[in-house]
């Protein structure tokens, strides 16, 4: 568990590359938006033309949090308190997927493999979309506590989620970027509050 | 470099060309790897990601049971640290306890039980088979002999054990290599009462150690620590008086650095010291003495002047303050509790406290210590024990927490081929397990349930912090029950005994026994006061007549207990090795203690290998040549020369134990004093030393007080004088403060902000070293190892000075210790040197360093007057590199919250500047300011005595803000104008000549 010190990683320039050519699904028409009643979040037909990693489970938080509404903190539950913003447990995944098999055979092939990963007792094993190096701090509960934890608060950093089927990295999360805010809201910009 | 070649290439082509390809995408050059998040399947109820749970527990490092919270983030223990509740240690931790989590992540433990095979090969065996050998053979043993062999346990494994043994027809005996015995045989000859009392420093008004190392090694060191710097230290203002601290013995040791007064005297005559000052203060009747003291006969101070090598005017001086301070405490221990006649100068000291009327007032009977209860055990009963092996009446030995193979050598070893069949429930593959013929390895102490009775009234609890590192380790409290065909586990045992417990302390009126156990794991215990009892003087007392010892050969040997690494126990904690001693500043080797005059006689150079050998053996030793050890005497720590026991202790140097005789003395204890013949070899070696230089080269680095000076001293007046700017250079001062001024209205820096600020008080620093080990645990600070400490590239963010302040010719030298950090200068010179911003000034006051920004010249610590910026030379958080210096599982240990530095970076102290943002993060959540007293660094929450006080110099109400206004305040090398954050507070020394 070694956090990784020293010079940025060119990772990053690649990942925001891929970015740049996505083009956010939930921009369609007359539809309602993402989060309010009566959206519908789309049928995918072709997942590989979907920007970010592809995850061990096709998860899509345009229909749980766009079209279900389920609100952010439900499943990210220690954000508001906590650095790290928490990864759901299996436990929350099943706790409704229990009862919610899925409504057309795909989205019933994913929950399957919740429900197995349960049975198992292997959690899936996600690709992290966003990261900075171990040479930064990230109090997620700061930002939240100013920024509130709405889908719109959430959408400063990690773009329209709740319209988006499959997460990429929407922001660099470079210094630059982090700074511009700092500078727009007259916040501190001495180094130490992030580095050390 | 030319086109198609930029740097990074550049730097790509060079690491494959080292091979080492793959492992450079590990630090930083090339892609990062893909992280994964994996999520729990149930969380854990009261963790929350990101945020650290405490468990209170029990450290187990030594005897003294002292309480510590275990720092918990992510299921995995990051930290130790004191445990506020606890009576014995008062929130505080020594190195050793801070080092507790090096055996916890120890890369070379064992890992699953082990039997050895036919081909004489240690394998592995699953647990069922393990026990079942375990049982069979301990059945075939029965009235063949069969002997447990434990470390110190007062608790309920200890009683596990005795009743185990018991059924199984075997006998239980006690290892401790730096035991008791003569303390308690002192006890007894004064007092008829075989006990161990409780020593109250902080009551103290005069304390007289008789070779008693009770800041490091003896009985409870945090404990005594915390209450001697409350009894020695000096508070500015007050006219109360400090407690004057002497030490008596031919060693310098650790405690003895923060003496007033060190009495070299010749070895082995403590006792005739003590009992010649009993006779003073009898004769004088400087004291209410009691009655039954009139049937001693005590030498007079003119009789044993010569011998002793004081003169009698010394000895009544020390007579009359020792019994004009009222409540004055003499102890007697450490290796004045290991000559032949260790239990006769326990006996004298005891009889100095009683005449001048200290036993009751000091030394408190009744709150009796583990170490003199039954459990302690005794060397007779271990060299009783050698002598039955090797007779071959021992069947089946089994040993826990001890490693007497290594400790106990020579005969013990060859008796230990005698016995068929060794079981040791070690969790490392030290010397013991290593000749073991079944493994079976414990839990370590943090990831198992016990507890321990450090002393009368005293019940602390011990709980697992995480869950084990290794699946295939098993509590031997568990083992035992198996292996006994008993049901439940170790820890229903324990509920058991605590249910006992509980019926006889609260009984009736407790709230039930659950709530009353749930209350006693928060707490740690459960803490209680025992009643003083009266001690008498015995019969046998007036028969102590503490004669000399004599010693043949060409000097006297002195074998002492390493502070850090102990009987040897710490040897494969690389935290522990790389601490620098508090007196010799040597690191990862052993050494023999060489004064000036002697080593004049001998020819010899410091690093110059010494051939010291004794009746029982000899040892090549490097000799350190100081004047903190008596002419005539040679002085080696014990803990190195490890045969096995893991890649960090294995094969370093020498084991001082091998001088020893493993025969019980007199009083059953081991005889650590010996005379030895010596001889130089041609050898030479460079000290892995991490000291510049034993002085002060009129920096006044440490500057000490006198007694009379600091009472004088009133509020505003400055005792040492700062050197002010020259006059060629006011007008560049001026300048720059005109420039500073104009700068702190700029962006960030506009505005109210705190200025981080600590407070040392020197005079309570004793160079314990706690928080040296503190600061590496919080900051990831890598350990070099021996080749590089001996290149100067050890990477201590805070380290220890110790100073030996000048004496007339012949006379004993004193010492002064005081720790040396990031000063936080307010105008700092590493500052502007900085090509890339990576040192710069925060807003704050801290002298920031920016890792990621850092491109390495050293331009900063090459400007940087006090030398505490340390570069990192290797990679040594590169895995399996060369330079590892977290070795998995060691890197479990690492702080998140701090950044791993990799090669090419400057690092330094600041202030924690991790825990300064957790805490204003905190109180930015709460919608307030952060409180004072709140941020508390490493260094400043481990230190024993309480020296180092931290907050922001900018609120005039801080504790730091009005200690920086005291009359002893000083900054070090304050002409240079750097406004040092860090305000020392000079220390004062009884008796001692101003020398500021």
């Amino acid at each position: 568990m070694i956090t990784r010190g020293g010079r940025a990683a060119t990772g990053f320039l690649l990942s925001c590359f891929l970015v740049l050519g996505a083009v956010p699904l939930a921009s369609q028409g007359a539809s309602p938006a993402p989060g309010t009643a009566g959206y519908k979040a789309p049928v995918i037909t072709d997942t590989a033309a979907l920007a970010g990693p592809r995850q061990p489970i096709f998860f899509r938080h345009d229909i749980h949090a766009g079209q279900d509404r389920i609100p952010c903190l439900y499943c990210h539950n220690t954000v508001a308190v906590s650095s790290e913003p928490g990864m759901p447990a299996l436990r929350t995944c099943i706790g409704c997927h229990q009862i919610i098999g899925g409504s057309t055979p795909s989205h019933q092939a994913e929950i399957a493999k919740v429900r197995k990963a349960w049975s198992d007792r292997t959690p899936p094993e996600w690709i992290r979309v966003y990261w900075v190096p171990g040479f930064v701090h990230f109090p997620h509960m700061r930002h939240i506590k100013v920024l509130g934890s709405t889908p719109d608060a959430c959408a400063n950093c990690h773009g329209e989620v709740n319209g988006t089927p499959q997460i990429s990295q929407v922001s660099t999360l470079k210094m630059g970027w982090c700074i511009q805010c700092h500078m727009e809201r007259k916040l501190s910009r001495d180094c130490t509050v992030c580095h050390y | 470099m030319g086109d198609g070649m930029n740097r990074r290439r550049f730097l790509k082509v060079l690491g494959v060309a080292g091979g080492g390809a793959a492992a450079l995408s590990g630090c930083g050059i090339g892609p990062e790897p893909t992280e994964k998040l994996i999520p729990y399947v149930v969380p854990p109820e009261g963790q929350t990601p990101g945020i650290a749970t405490y468990y209170a527990s029990t450290c187990r490092e030594c005897a003294a049971g002292c309480g510590i919270q275990v720092k918990v983030r992510e299921g995995r223990a990051l930290k130790i640290e004191g445990n506020p509740a606890s009576p014995v240690n008062r929130g505080r931790l020594c190195a050793r306890g801070q080092a507790a989590l090096q055996g916890l992540y120890n890369p070379d433990r064992v890992t699953g039980p082990m039997r050895r095979n036919a081909a004489g090969q240690l394998e592995p065996v699953s647990w069922d088979d393990a026990i079942t050998t375990l049982r069979s053979k301990a059945a075939e043993a029965r009235d063949r002999g069969l002997v447990f062999v434990t470390g110190l346990e007062s608790g309920s494994f200890g009683d596990l054990v005795d009743e185990w043994t018991k059924e199984a027809g075997g006998r239980h005996v006690t290892c401790e290599p730096f035991g008791f015995e003569a303390l308690r045989e002192g006890n007894r000859l004064a007092f008829g009462d075989a006990s161990v009392p409780t020593y109250d420093f902080a009551a103290a008004g005069y304390i007289l150690s008789f070779g008693a190392d009770f800041m490091e090694t003896w009985l409870s060191p945090v404990g005594f620590q915390n209450a001697f710097t409350r009894a020695h230290s000096f508070e500015s203002g007050t006219s109360s008086g400090m407690a004057k601290f002497v030490y008596v013995g031919p060693r310098m040791s650790q405690t003895a650095l923060s003496a007033d007064e060190w009495l070299p005297v010749t070895p082995g005559t403590e006792g005739l010291l003590a009992l010649a000052m009993a006779q003073v203060i009898v004769r004088q009747r400087l004291a209410t003495v009691p009655a039954d003291a009139a049937r001693l006969s005590l030498p007079a101070p003119a009789s044993v002047a010569q011998v002793v090598g004081l003169d009698a005017g010394t000895i009544e001086r020390l007579a009359r303050e020792f019994a004009a301070a009222g409540a004055g405490l003499a102890v007697a221990g450490g290796m004045a509790a290991h000559y032949a006649n260790g239990a006769e100068i326990v006996a004298a000291v005891n009889i100095l406290n009683y005449v001048a009327g200290s036993v009751g007032r000091t030394v408190k009977f009744g709150a009796d210590l583990a170490h003199g209860s039954g459990a302690a055990g005794s060397h007779r009963e271990l060299s009783d024990l050698t002598a039955d092996m090797a007779a071959g009446n021992v069947a089946v030995l089994l040993v826990h927490g001890a490693n007497p193979l290594y400790a106990l050598g020579g005969a013990f070893a060859q008796a230990w081929a005698k016995v068929p069949f060794k079981v040791s429930f070690s969790s490392y593959l030290d010397e013991t397990a290593a000749g073991a013929d079944l493994v079976l390895p414990d839990h370590h102490p943090l990831e198992q349930w016990n507890d321990s009775r450090p002393r009368a009234g005293v019940y602390a609890l011990q709980q697992p912090a995480m869950l084990p590192v290794f699946d295939g380790t098993l509590q031997t409290g568990d083992v035992l029950l198996r292996a006994a065909g008993k049901p439940g586990s170790f820890k229903t045992y324990l509920q058991g005994k605590w249910e006992a417990l509980y019926q006889r302390l609260a009984g009736a009126r407790g709230p039930g026994f659950d709530q009353w156990w749930t209350d006693a794991l928060q707490r740690g215990g459960v803490y209680g006061d025992a009643p003083v009892r009266s001690v008498r003087l015995a019969t046998a007392a007036a028969g102590v007549a503490a004669a000399a010892p004599s010693f043949t050969g060409d000097a006297v040997a002195v074998v002492f207990p390493h502070p850090a690494l102990h009987d040897g126990r710490g040897a494969n904690k690389p935290w522990l090795q790389e601490l620098p001693d508090p007196v010799s500043k040597l690191t990862w080797h052993g050494w023999v203690e060489v004064h000036p005059d002697t080593a004049a006689k001998w020819q010899l150079a410091s690093g110059d290998v010494l051939l010291v050998k004794s009746a029982a053996g000899g040892v090549n030793a490097p000799v350190w040549i100081t004047p903190s050890v008596r002419p005539g005497v040679v002085a080696l720590p014990t803990g190195q020369g490890h045969t096995a026991y893991g890649r960090h202790a294995q094969n370093r140097s020498f084991k001082a134990f091998d001088l020893l005789d493993v025969e019980a003395n007199e009083y059953g204890g081991r005889t650590h004093v010996v005379g030895v013949t010596v001889a130089k070899t041609t050898d030479h070696r460079r000290l892995a030393s991490t000291e510049g230089t034993g002085r002060q080269l009129g920096e006044d680095v440490a500057p000490v007080l006198s007694l009379e000076r600091a009472r004088g001293l009133h509020a505003g007046e400055h005792a040492i004088e700062e050197e002010g700017v020259p006059e060629y250079a006011r007008a560049a001062e001026e300048g720059w403060a005109e420039a500073q001024h104009e700068k702190a209205s700029l962006g960030n820096y506009a505005g109210e902000h705190p200025r981080w600020a600590m407070a040392i008080d020197v005079g309570k620093c004793t160079g314990c070293s706690a928080c040296v080990t503190a600061c590496y645990a919080e900051n990831n600070v890598a350990t070099v190892g021996e080749d590089l400490v001996v290149r100067g590239r050890e990477m201590a963010w805070l380290r220890i000075e110790r100073y030996f302040r000048p004496v007339a010719r012949g006379a004993a030298v004193s010492a002064v210790t005081t720790p040396m950090l990031c000063q936080q200068c307010g105008n700092a010179p590493c500052e502007p040197v900085c090509p890339v911003f990576a040192a710069y000034h925060t807003t704050d006051g801290l002298n920031g360093q920016i890792y990621n920004r850092c491109v390495g010249t050293r331009y900063c610590s090459n400007n940087c007057p006090y030398k505490v910026r340390v570069f990192n030379w290797h990679n040594y958080a590169e895995a399996d590199g060369v330079w590892d210096a977290f070795p998995a599982p060691l890197t479990w240990q690492l702080n998140p919250d701090v950044t791993v530095r990799e090669k090419g970076v400057m690092e330094k102290c600041t202030f924690c500047v991790q825990r300064i943002r957790g805490a204003q993060n905190a109180a930015r959540m709460e919608d307030r300011t952060v409180r004072d007293g709140e941020i508390v660094p490493a260094c400043a929450q481990t230190c024993p005595s309480d020296a180092i006080v931290f907050g922001d110099l900018n609120d005039p109400r801080s504790r730091v803000a009005q200690l920086a206004e005291d009359p002893r305040g000083y900054h070090v090398l304050a002409r240079l104008n750097t406004k040092p954050g860090v305000t020392y507070l000079a220390p004062v020394r009884a008796g001692a000549a101003e020398e500021a």
